[in-house]
């Protein structure tokens, strides 16, 4: 630690690089078999705010045979100094650097960070590229959503884990255990690993190409190597592995609280949601799980807030029995109760209600769209009256801030679609004068982000928005948004570009991503670090056109770099779900409309979970 | 009033990275793994009433640092001490817990000095009698200035030498050991960064690595005399 103790006081937050956290776990390293370094491909605020890291430290840690570490990228200031003293990328447990591992498992949350997976391979003395790594190098793998189209990555990662890690993981650990007991080579072993379910080892499918630069084929090359890899899914959340003794950071992080996930997926069918689509299906932890999970908590954390985390969290069927519960509990020791994600509806704001009485914040909406019209067209079942109707319950409840996120460049989209969202930021902000929200403090914030065209979503096939006119659309709203009271954001174009390239690219982008390496590119989901021009330079090295990705409309007979994976969803109800989208017709939730025939139940042999109860969540009206 | 404790503890490895505003945070969440009724103030965003001594500068590790902490029922201050010794974060150590009188000094206003150690390798033997030379006469001089940044962005030329009570050091081998006692606490402070940073302007040092440096202690003054600040608890 000596080399290190010189660096960190010439850097800023040095806490990020000093691991000794509350409930942090280590190992006797000569006592585990496998030693795996979990690698988070952002800085530690960023990284230790994952609930997933979270959960697999606790997975592997509990096993007699294993350890489990953390790394997270370095920033800029700190990877300077470590490149100029020589101190390789290293692990918070043991200070050991990563490479000293058996197992760098890397977790994808965003496609921006790919260029941080190369960098912290780089700053760990390991080869970038798995065909360069030997025997004595660790075994790279990779799971969370980007894995859901890992080619870009296909280079570099050795074996992808698909789905929900926490008992792949398991089977993982298991086969690489007995492989090294019988001393298998690292490419016998990666041979026998693809047999394990959700297991993806790329360099054992070949992909061909037609003339015209599409996908001709992908396909095994050796035999018992599965055509399709299909997800893995927990099939019960309250028998499932759960941390109740979390590391608790000594610096502050971007979600420094409890984190209870009370269920998991999601069946509102947003045709845009990635999320929405890959997390299938719906199951929910008992209340009785949640209060004894929160109850531990609390008592081992010491944090004065508990999150009810999950994608929609107002959908979780008893979530007002639950936070009444939670807040008689522990609101009289000063620990509150806040919801990540609210639905636009009456109902959300009643909860928000509940959770205020101990902290008040502003309250964040997504309609994401500005028109019934476009909003039918992506499923987003809200209207305009669940929007006015929820946020007046907001401001007379003495919230004077709101913050509304929408999306542009959905498909469809037209000038109407832009206005319709001016028109409502003016009426929620008319609404709030109104309610007699103080005009100094009364704020509307619209926050735009640009449609991403995602892999395993009914949008899969659609092609992005120039650059240029989502420049146009963004400048539109501008001039519409000018109004005291009212505040826009947006995000970058130039980045969401990039974000839809990789989304849908293959694994030729691989060169891409090694160039961009090489020309300095890292941390570019943070603004500040973010060149394009790098980027562009990195495409033009490579022979390779970023439009062709990002701009390209797939067609139904298309092979789609994806292929291969599976996400449970047969292609048949992605089609018609396309094709209901640009008809404007909508979809009904699977929990209380008819069967939207996504084909995962069947498919994967599961079912959907809910926790029953009082069913006091408010769901939403079937629609014809 | 509410029944308040003072608390000797030691910050050491990994903690000494864990900045003022953190570590408030360390030993409110600390407290309340300990299952301590912690007491909080009123308003609109309650905070726990704890509070510390002096800020002490991020990557300096404290030997004896202290912190006050108000709880909502009167607890044996022994009690208070196992309850928080087990769920400290690494490199925090509880040394002592005394229970207070409501009527006490805050024990911001308490501090005068404190003392403080900085270690550093050295690429070769420095002559003992050469340092002692060095630091008479960096103590020699009437003023001593250090330029401080200030909140608003501007900065500000300071005086330091007053603030200066003792500084000693010795050299063995390849390790200098530098300790000076300064002026701290809300009437004025002087960092031990700068007094460092004063010094080497006068001297060449053959260092091999930067200082490392250390908060032996924090004492209230008496006239001559330094004191702990447990006071007469």
């Amino acid at each position: 630690m000596d080399l290190l103790e010189q660096i960190l006081p010439l850097v800023q937050k040095p806490a990020r690089y000093t691991g000794g956290e509350w409930n942090i776990v280590r190992k006797d390293w000569a006592k585990a078999d496998i030693k795996v370094a979990f690698a988070f491909p952002d800085v530690y605020e960023v990284g230790m705010s994952h609930l997933g890291l979270q959960i697999l430290y606790h997975v592997v840690n509990s096993r007699s045979d294993a350890l489990m570490e953390r790394v997270f990228a370095p920033w800029p200031d700190m990877e300077e100094k470590m490149r100029e003293h020589g101190l390789p990328l290293f692990a918070l447990e043991s200070y050991r650097p990563v490479r000293d591992f058996d197992v760098i498992a890397f977790t994808l949350q965003y496609e921006m960070c790919y260029s941080n997976v190369l960098n912290m391979l780089d700053l760990a003395g390991i080869p970038l590229r798995s065909n360069l790594r030997g025997e004595k190098h660790p075994l790279v793998i990779a799971g969370g959503p980007c894995a859901f189209n890992p080619e870009p990555l296909a280079d570099f990662i050795d074996l992808f884990v698909i789905g929900e890690g926490e008992e792949a993981i398991e089977d993982f650990l298991d086969s690489y255990r007995e492989a090294k007991s019988r001393n298998l080579a690292r490419k016998d072993f990666l041979t026998e690993a693809a047999r394990v379910p959700g297991v993806y080892v790329p360099s054992l499918y070949r992909v061909e190409y037609r003339a015209d630069g599409e996908i001709s084929k992908v396909e095994p090359v050796l035999e018992g190597v599965p055509e399709v890899v299909e997800k893995r899914v927990v099939r019960d959340l309250d028998k499932v592995s759960f941390p109740t003794r979390p590391v608790v950071p000594s610096t502050q992080i971007v979600h420094d609280r409890i984190m209870i996930e009370v269920l998991r997926g999601c069946t509102r069918g947003c045709r845009f949601c990635q999320a929405g689509m890959i997390y299938r299906p719906v199951r929910e932890k008992k209340p009785a799980t949640v209060l004894r999970q929160a109850a531990e908590l609390v008592r081992q954390t010491g944090y004065d807030e508990i999150s009810l985390t999950s994608l929609s969290t107002s959908d979780y069927t008893p979530v007002r029995s639950v936070i009444a519960a939670l807040i008689k509990e522990h609101a009289g020791r000063g620990v509150g109760v806040s919801l990540p994600s609210l639905r636009v509806d009456n109902f959300s704001m009643e909860l928000a209600k509940e959770v205020q009485k101990v902290r008040r914040s502003s309250i964040t909406l997504a309609p994401e769209a500005g028109t019934q019209r476009l909003r039918d067209v992506i499923n987003k079942g809200v209207t305009e009256e669940d929007l006015m109707a929820a946020t007046e319950v907001a401001f007379r409840e003495g919230w004077q801030a709101v913050k509304l996120y929408f999306m542009i460049g959905l498909p469809t989209e037209t000038n109407e679609d832009l206005d319709g969202i001016i028109r409502l930021a003016r009426e929620v902000l008319a609404g709030g004068r109104k309610a007699g929200a103080r005009r100094g403090r009364l704020r509307v914030t619209v926050s735009v982000s640009s449609f991403v065209p995602k892999a395993h979503t009914p949008f899969q096939w659609e092609p992005q928005l120039p650059l240029a006119v989502l420049k146009e659309r963004q400048a539109y709203l501008a001039a519409g948004l000018r109004e005291r009271g009212l505040v826009f954001n947006y995000h970058d174009t130039a980045v969401s570009f990039m974000e839809a390239v990789f989304a849908r690219g293959d694994r030729r982008l691989g060169a891409v991503l090694e160039n961009a390496f090489h020309l300095g590119c890292k941390f570019d989901g943070w603004s500040e670090n973010f060149y394009f021009e790098k980027w562009l330079e990195a495409f033009r090295q490579a022979g390779l056109e970023p439009g062709w990705y990002a701009y390209r409309r797939y067609e139904y007979n298309s092979v789609l770099p994806w292929e291969h994976i599976g996400a449970g969803l047969s292609k048949q109800y992605l089609m018609l779900e396309h094709q209901r989208a640009l008809a404007g017709e909508t979809t009904d939730d699977c929990r209380t409309g008819a069967c939207s025939g996504c084909g995962l139940c069947p498919g994967l042999e599961v079912e959907p979970d809910y926790a029953g109860g009082e069913g006091d969540a408010q769901l939403p009206d079937a629609v014809q | 009033m509410t029944p308040s404790y003072r608390m000797q503890y030691s910050k050491k490895g990994p903690a000494r990275y864990i900045s003022h505003l953190d570590l408030l945070r360390s030993f409110e969440r600390a407290g309340r793994r300990a299952g301590l009724p912690l007491a909080f103030s009123q308003g609109f965003n309650p905070h726990p009433k704890i509070s510390f001594a002096a800020p002490l500068g991020v990557g300096t590790a404290g030997e004896a640092e202290y912190a006050d902490i108000e709880l909502t029922a009167d607890l044996p201050a022994g009690e208070v001490f196992r309850a928080l010794s087990g769920v400290l974060p690494e490199g925090l150590r509880l040394l002592e817990v005394r229970s207070i009188p409501d009527q006490s000094t805050s024990l911001m206003a308490a501090v005068d000095c404190a003392t403080y150690r900085a270690l550093a390798n050295l690429s070769r033997p420095f002559g003992r009698k050469e340092l002692d030379s060095v630091i008479s006469s960096f103590m020699a001089r009437p003023e001593i200035w250090a330029e401080r940044k200030l909140k608003t962005g501007g900065k500000k030329k300071q005086n330091i030498r007053p603030g200066i009570f003792t500084l000693s050091g010795k050299s063995e081998n390849d390790i200098i050991i530098l300790e000076a006692e300064l002026k701290a606490g809300s009437n004025g402070n002087v960092r031990f960064e700068e007094v460092l940073e004063a010094l080497m302007e006068t001297v060449d040092l053959p260092l091999k690595s930067g200082f490392v440096l250390s908060r032996t202690g924090v004492f209230t003054r008496f006239g001559e005399e330094k004191k702990a600040l447990w006071q007469d608890y």
